[in-house]
């Protein structure tokens, strides 16, 4: 599946995977679990929600979500952050151009779509709080991108993070692990702690996407299944499962079950 | 009238003497029933900890089941897993609760009762063979599972606390 890797295998990203069910079903406002003073938050989906029963076709993936502490106290600093998806679904990357980090350092986002465009697979935005010395925290926001990559000879998602003001860009590799259970797939990412004020981050959305053409084929970056019997209209799936480890030792998590309706 | 005064407060206070002896173990009691919350999760937990492990290994195959429509054999685990659910439910809601969260664990006990008719349906449906019932009664089973935990937030249950990953 990968290019020169891993080909024509079905990684696992999202896709359906039946229990019962109908939809609408906890998806209105995400889920939420609160760990002491700290609440993380998920929510997401697939679109569109009607889907083969017997073959996976394009989809794309939304996923947003965060931490807020209940007291409204400071955030703690985020050390690794890890997004488990399910394992029936596809996620290829067969003849999509990758982008490495270090093309992405200190690129704006136009100059980053311009150098990476052709390996684009998502964007969203990303808040965080910034934790300056003798000044009160403050908010800023980012412009996220995604980008097909490999680091270290492994196939990877390249997050890049770029705030206006004040002027600051985050590059963040998620590598792409594979794994046994519900969610078959991981996107994992270590926050390192000269990224400054960026680990106390609050809420991201992101929107995963991506048509392309290889070979003459048309292809799409995620695509997905709702692999249900005949008899029945809809299933439901876990669907994705968010994980922050602290700088304190601890590791918050949450997940998310969603449906799909056959087609 | 004095000597019979006097004999009348001192049956007055031999009463006071013995209605407080009568309700200060009431009261001490009640005063160890009412726990603080962490001490109340901390006992919820323990119990609900066996029984959602129970759950997963009742549950083991019944999406697989649903996959090849074998629904009578997903029908008995259902029915394992609403067994468990109800003698889960009946063991915590004994368990004495911090008076500040009495309204809103009154609110989660009436989810928590939900999700164990909404178990008990899903079981019956599948028992006779309805796939349609099934599966809507499944969509309000998770929906209900969320508002219950949105209502507990604070509590950060883990094992008390509604997960669909349990399920199959």
């Amino acid at each position: 599946m990968l290019p020169g890797g891993l080909r024509g295998r079905a990684l696992a990203a999202l896709a359906a995977l039946a229990l019962l069910g109908g939809l609408g079903a906890g998806a209105a406002n995400g889920e939420r679990t609160q760990h002491g003073e700290l609440i993380v938050a998920l929510d997401g989906g697939l679109s569109p929600l009607k889907l083969p029963r017997d073959r996976p076709a394009p989809v794309s993936m939304h996923l947003e979500g965060g931490l807020k502490t209940a007291d409204g106290g400071l955030l703690p600093q985020v050390t690794a952050i890890e997004l488990e998806l399910p394992g029936q679904g596809v996620l290829s990357t067969q003849g999509l151009p990758t982008c490495s980090p270090r093309q992405l350092r200190d690129t704006t986002s136009a100059k980053a779509r311009e150098t990476c465009g052709e390996a684009l697979v998502g964007s969203g935005t990303l808040e965080a709080d910034v934790l300056l010395l003798n000044q009160n925290p403050f908010k800023i926001q980012a412009d996220l991108l995604a980008f097909n990559g490999r680091v270290r000879g492994r196939r990877a998602v390249i997050l890049h993070a770029s705030a206006a003001k004040p002027p600051i860009v985050v590059v963040v590799p998620l590598l792409i692990e594979h794994r046994s259970g519900s969610f078959e797939t991981a996107l994992v990412g270590e926050l390192s702690p000269t990224l400054g004020p960026w680990p106390h981050f609050a809420h991201f959305e992101m929107t995963l996407s991506r048509r392309y053409a290889y070979r003459g084929r048309e292809r799409s970056y995620l695509s997905a299944s709702c692999p249900i019997p005949r008899r029945f209209t809809a299933g439901f799936f876990s669907f994705a499962k968010a994980t922050f480890s602290l700088a304190d030792g601890r590791e918050v998590s949450t997940t998310i079950a969603r449906g799909c309706r056959a087609r | 009238m004095q000597a019979s005064k006097r004999k009348s407060r001192c049956r007055g206070w031999i009463a006071a003497i013995v209605t407080s002896a009568a309700l200060l173990p009431a009261g001490a009691a009640s005063a160890a029933e009412a726990p603080t919350r962490a001490e109340y999760v901390t006992q919820l937990e323990s119990l609900c900890k066996p029984d959602a492990a129970a759950t997963r290994v009742a549950m083991k195959g019944a999406r697989a089941d649903i996959r090849r429509e074998r629904l009578a054999a997903a029908a008995e685990k259902f029915a394992a897993a609403s067994s468990i659910f109800a003698g889960t439910v009946k063991e915590i809601s004994a368990v004495a609760r911090p008076s500040a969260d009495e309204a809103k664990l009154t609110k989660w006990f009436g989810y928590l009762g939900a999700q164990e008719s909404y178990l008990r349906r899903i079981t019956a449906q599948l028992r006779a063979d309805h796939a349609i019932p099934a599966q809507r009664l499944t969509a309000r089973f998770i929906h209900n599972g969320n508002l219950a935990n949105n209502t507990v937030l604070a509590f950060g249950f883990d094992y008390c606390s509604f997960k669909f990953s349990r399920y199959g």
